[in-house]
């Protein structure tokens, strides 16, 4: 995929995000989002820095631009960015970086996209949760809208996966 | 050579906490609830923060502390010791006889210290320029630790309690037999407590104190724990005795004089 038919999937997809904030809000239990994935499949050409401020700024440009806190998004998504170098590591080897190739789930297999995807859906869900309760919410409405998030969220985010990192010899 | 992977790490979590900072910050601007939480955790943060640097000063102010603690220390026994001449004193003028003694107490630090022979000695920072005088006794509150010998203006020479030449006049218990008390010549903090008449009973565990005979060492500073017994020539009990106060591990000390040691040893020329 050119670099800029990424750019242009990935604000795609962030109007998408954008719609699902503003319009799919069912039940307090259920919080859509697949900024994580979006932050999780920026080339890996980009560095961590640079790839943590476009999660910074994609997050604030959901939050101002929907219902939510300000901030909110900004601060679960920073970490996803901050973590993803060492997770793709992990999930994928660490011969991608050095032949400095993205991955896709046709060259390093569905289950292990689908494993990154989890790991990073994990992570932010927790953080907003957590952040979005503020120590008020009890324990037990925090663990059902996390798993509840965290399944709804893993689910919209195989497809955009797909969309953002579609397999080049495809 | 591989590259220092240091700065970039550096450079990444110094990134991720100024993002996340201005997301907090951001929430805690426009979010009354996380304004509290974020508030509350930041107090939280900044109180260990402190407790943590107040206790690392602490731990670096503990010599002074001891230094004042020990200073202390030795007001309060002279404040003791004049309260128990007073008493003495009251005691006694309802018999008319008159007596002024009484004991000096001067703080002192341990400069240096011997261990390993039969004649073990201790050098003490304080000379005659700040009042300690010869035969005077060394005392912590946990028992005898030496005699002074010699003195100079500003330091003086001690025999220390493990040595054979010292000996200090001991009771057992408050009111019981009294003896001598010397260094068993061997163990670190072991002593024996001789020439207990047979007559007094005592019990493993009683306490041993200063008699007050000696001129040296005032009475009841407690001095160790008695242990088993032997008979000895079939007219004393040889009594040994764990002193409470390891002579070993000294520092700070406080010196006792007695203030009619002269006029008492004139009598007894």
């Amino acid at each position: 995929m050119r670099k800029s038919q990424f750019w242009f999937v990935y604000l795609l997809l962030l109007t998408g995000q954008l719609l699902l904030s503003n319009y799919c809000c069912f039940t307090p239990y259920l919080m859509l989002s697949i900024l994580p994935v979006m932050v999780l499949c920026i080339p890996i050409r980009v560095g961590t820095p640079l790839a943590m401020l476009i999660a910074m700024a994609t997050g604030l440009t959901v939050d101002w631009l929907s219902d939510g806190l300000p901030g909110l998004n900004a601060l679960a998504l920073v970490p996803v960015a901050y973590a993803r170098n060492g997770l793709i590591g992990l999930v994928f080897g660490r011969d991608l970086f050095a032949r400095k190739e993205d991955f896709s789930s046709r060259k390093n297999g569905i289950s292990n996209v689908a494993l990154a995807i989890f790991l990073v859906q994990a992570l932010y869900t927790a953080i907003y949760v957590w952040a979005d309760a503020a120590g008020m919410r009890p324990f037990w409405f925090n663990a059902a809208r996390f798993f509840v998030s965290l399944a709804a969220g893993f689910l919209v985010s195989l497809p955009a996966s797909e969309a953002l990192a579609p397999d080049s010899r495809r | 050579m591989p590259r220092p992977k240091l700065f970039p790490k550096l450079l990444n979590l110094a990134v991720f906490i100024a993002l996340e900072a201005a997301a907090l910050g951001m929430l805690a601007r426009y979010a009354p609830l996380q304004r509290v939480w974020v508030s509350r955790a930041a107090h939280g943060f900044m109180g260990s923060i402190w407790g943590g640097s107040q206790q690392v000063r602490e731990y670096f102010g503990l010599k002074k502390r001891n230094k004042l603690l020990a200073q202390e220390n030795t007001l309060l026994l002279q404040e003791l010791e004049r309260s128990r001449e007073l008493l003495r004193q009251a005691r006694l003028d309802t018999m008319a006889f008159p007596r002024q003694p009484g004991f000096r107490m001067i703080h002192a630090e341990v400069l240096q210290m011997s261990h390993n022979s039969q004649h073990n000695y201790l050098i003490l920072n304080k000379g005659y320029e700040d009042g300690i005088q010869e035969k005077s006794g060394i005392i912590t509150p946990l028992g005898v630790v030496g005699i002074v010998e010699a003195i100079s203006a500003h330091t003086c020479y001690a025999f220390g309690f493990r040595n054979r030449d010292v000996s200090i006049s001991a009771r057992i218990g408050r009111e019981g037999g009294t003896g001598i008390l010397v260094w068993d010549g061997h163990s670190r903090s072991g002593a024996l407590l001789k020439e207990i008449p047979l007559q007094y009973k005592y019990q493993p565990g009683d306490t041993v104190y200063t008699s007050g005979h000696s001129l040296l060492f005032p009475p009841d500073i407690p001095l160790g724990i008695t242990g088993k017994a032997r008979v000895v020539n079939g007219a004393t009990n040889e009594i040994s005795v764990q002193l409470l106060q390891d002579p070993t591990s000294v520092r700070y000390v406080t010196v006792v004089h007695n203030n009619s040691f002269d006029e008492i040893e004139e009598f007894q020329l």
